[in-house]
């Protein structure tokens, strides 16, 4: 299991006091079209709290699932009738699979489906610092990557590692 | 359900921006978001969870985002939503905050966006697990 695990609170003497960074948002032409991608492509539960706006997490942390109970990371679209501000690469949303494999199996199958879920560009895998990864950007400009780690280049590793460059030093 | 992925994590999401150092003391003593520095380029951001945002550096000037793209702060109340909306008010010089909309009340939730000196927006609002919790235990408005 490639899933990492909670890192500690710490004590804050800023000016906002935040007890998570809690979500994300996006936008999208087409509520039901971004629904399908993130469902049936990307494997993500999602609903619809009110007409225009989804909600998106990981599956599993429905009552007596195995994260239930565990914080998770949310994702907000709304419908807009046009994308004021399109998205760049450098601006995406990511999700982690379990293997080297797993991300060589979504390129097939994502570039293979690029039609059926509306989307653009699917770019090949690469490794890149310490991941091995690949992009693709939806029908609203939205990108997404598709991500492996090693369990030592997790983000919660090297979180738990500290500055590895002075945090000051333009 | 079958899907074509099947992720084990909702992982990271990314912004850019132009100066880390000045970055970093925004994130950290303004917003108090935890942030690490792994790489010359690079600024990883959590705060509650195993969840990640990272932060680029980009040379020159970069996109300004709109505020539909942003990120979302909980804090523990509407007071503290309160005090985290003067507070911007009040360092937005020091911080190079770009713009403080008005404080907002729907739904029970106060909140409000600001826009940082990298043109990201970030939301303040008394939000917490629960309320999503409860929202994907509801299911669709529809149903």
């Amino acid at each position: 299991m490639n899933a990492p695990a909670m890192t500690q609170e710490k004590p804050t003497t800023s000016h906002v006091k935040p007890t998570a960074l809690i979500s994300g948002t996006f936008v999208t032409r087409d509520l039901a079209r971004a629904r399908k991608m993130c469902e049936s492509l990307l494997g993500l539960e999602c609903v619809e709290p009110e007409k225009g706006v989804m909600l998106i997490r990981e599956r599993g942390h429905q009552p007596g699932e195995k994260l239930a109970g565990q914080p998770y990371w949310v994702l907000e679209a709304r419908e807009v009738a046009e994308v004021a501000v399109p998205q760049e690469m450098l601006n995406h949303w990511g999700v982690f699979v379990s293997s080297q494999a797993a991300v060589d199996e979504a390129f097939e199958k994502i570039n293979a489906q690029q039609k059926e879920f509306g989307l653009g560009r699917v770019q090949k895998p690469r490794f890149r610092h310490g991941s091995y990864a690949f992009y693709f950007v939806d029908g609203d400009s939205n990108w997404w990557e598709i991500e492996y780690r090693t369990p030592e280049l997790l983000y919660t590793s090297l979180r738990a590692k500290g500055d590895q460059v002075d945090p000051y030093a333009p | 359900m079958t899907s074509l992925v099947n992720p084990e994590l909702l992982s990271h999401g990314t912004l850019e921006c132009n100066d880390i150092p000045a970055t970093r003391r925004f994130l950290n003593e303004f917003l108090g978001i935890d942030v690490i520095r792994p790489l010359p380029e690079a600024q990883y951001l959590s705060k509650g969870g195993p969840w990640t945002v990272v932060c680029v550096c980009v040379e020159g000037e970069h996109k300004e985002q709109g505020p539909q793209n942003r990120f979302k702060l909980a804090v523990s109340s509407a007071g503290e939503v309160d005090a985290a909306h003067a507070a911007a008010e009040q360092q937005k010089d020091k911080y190079g905050i770009r713009r403080v909309e008005a404080v907002e009340e729907q739904n029970g939730i106060r909140s409000f966006r600001l826009q940082d000196m990298n043109k990201v927006w970030w939301e303040i609002a008394n939000l917490t697990q629960t309320y999503y919790d409860d929202a994907f235990a509801r299911g669709d408005y529809r149903q």
